[in-house]
């Protein structure tokens, strides 16, 4: 049920961002345009940090990883490959047994 | 007739895109199994969602057992930037009665760019471009949560650390200044921080916040970049 409830509020911030973009006929508040472009930013680099870690004692190969995939998308520009190029990573990493 | 023309020229102009789309789909599909969602669950947000950064960070709270509203309230801060492409597409395309809402449900960032990088204006258009993601995302939703099903113990094989991957994919292409690569540097550090003492949801939003306020406050000389945002999503599809 909870569920289900999470899904209407999502798609009701969803939709109505979109909708209301192709509603309004005036432009934003510069202040407001700011604070806009730099959400993405913000918000996937808060949502990378607190799961890096993990909670089964593999921190330091797990990080390795995240570098990894970042230096790929840096030099790719392509998420599939970067995504691949880190969790391969991480597995042979992981097949070391002291690292 | 020639709606119908515009419609499949639309749905062609975004094939090329079909190969960045289907991995991050079966990522998410497969990483929201892990997280306890059913087959249908993870369907339904690619349904009634469609919105791709939202639905990895969704299931990736829901993980971490994040409340309802939390996950609602961060799906509001990554998506209003949706605002955005609406105000620029409204501005270009003629939709008038019912079109208006059905081009808002299907508009994604790469429909957007798509149809910045081209010269067509048509509804039909438009509709053929959102359309062939649409279902592109929801068939690679499926494969992934049924690849999900049959993967044995996801969580010993360590499937949780896509979360913080994909997150790191996402944003590096994102930062080209200094000022993004400090928003980036203090939401990370704040959203770090905060997550051994707050419940999931929380951090990410209280960052969020954080973040963009800093880089409003540092570009506050310089007009709004709207421009930029529009180049980006057009770049991505180039």
């Amino acid at each position: 049920m909870t569920f289900w409830l999470t899904v209407g509020g999502m798609l009701a911030v969803t939709f109505g961002s979109r909708l209301a973009g192709l509603s309004l006929q005036r432009e934003l508040p510069p202040p407001v345009m700011r604070c806009l472009h730099f959400v993405p930013v913000a918000v996937f680099a808060a949502l990378a940090t607190p799961a890096l870690q993990g909670d089964r004692g593999e921190g330091e190969i797990r990080v390795l990883a995240a570098v990894a995939t970042a230096l790929v998308a840096w030099r790719l520009r392509s998420f599939g490959i970067a995504l691949g190029v880190g969790m391969a990573t991480f597995w042979l990493l992981r097949l070391l047994p002291s690292l | 007739m020639s709606g119908r023309r515009a419609f499949a020229r639309g749905f062609v102009a975004m094939v090329p895109l079909w190969v960045g789309v289907v991995p991050f789909a079966v990522a998410y599909a497969v990483l929201a199994r892990d997280a306890g969602l059913s087959v249908v669950e993870a369907q339904a947000l690619s349904l009634f969602v469609f919105a791709g950064s939202a639905q990895f960070s969704a299931v990736g709270l829901i993980a971490q057992g994040a409340s309802g509203l939390g996950i609602v309230l961060t799906t509001f801060l990554l998506n209003v930037r949706h605002m955005l492409y609406g105000l620029t597409l409204g501005r270009t395309v003629p939709l008038s009665g019912w079109r208006r809402p059905v081009t808002a449900y299907f508009l994604t960032d790469e429909a957007f760019g798509v149809v910045a990088a081209r010269r067509e204006r048509s509804f039909g258009f438009v509709l053929g471009v959102e359309l062939s993601l649409f279902a592109t995302w929801n068939a690679a939703t499926l494969a992934g949560a049924l690849l999900g099903s049959a993967i044995p113990d996801p969580t010993a094989l360590g499937i949780d650390l896509i979360f913080p991957l994909a997150f790191i994919a996402l944003l590096v292409p994102l930062v080209r200044t200094r000022d993004e690569l400090a928003v980036a540097g203090l939401a990370g550090a704040v959203a770090w921080l905060a997550s051994r003492w707050l419940p999931g949801g929380i951090p990410v939003l209280a960052a969020g916040i954080c973040g963009s306020l800093l880089g409003a406050w540092l570009t506050r000389d310089r007009p709004p970049s709207a421009e930029v945002d529009l180049d980006d999503a057009a770049r991505e599809v180039a």
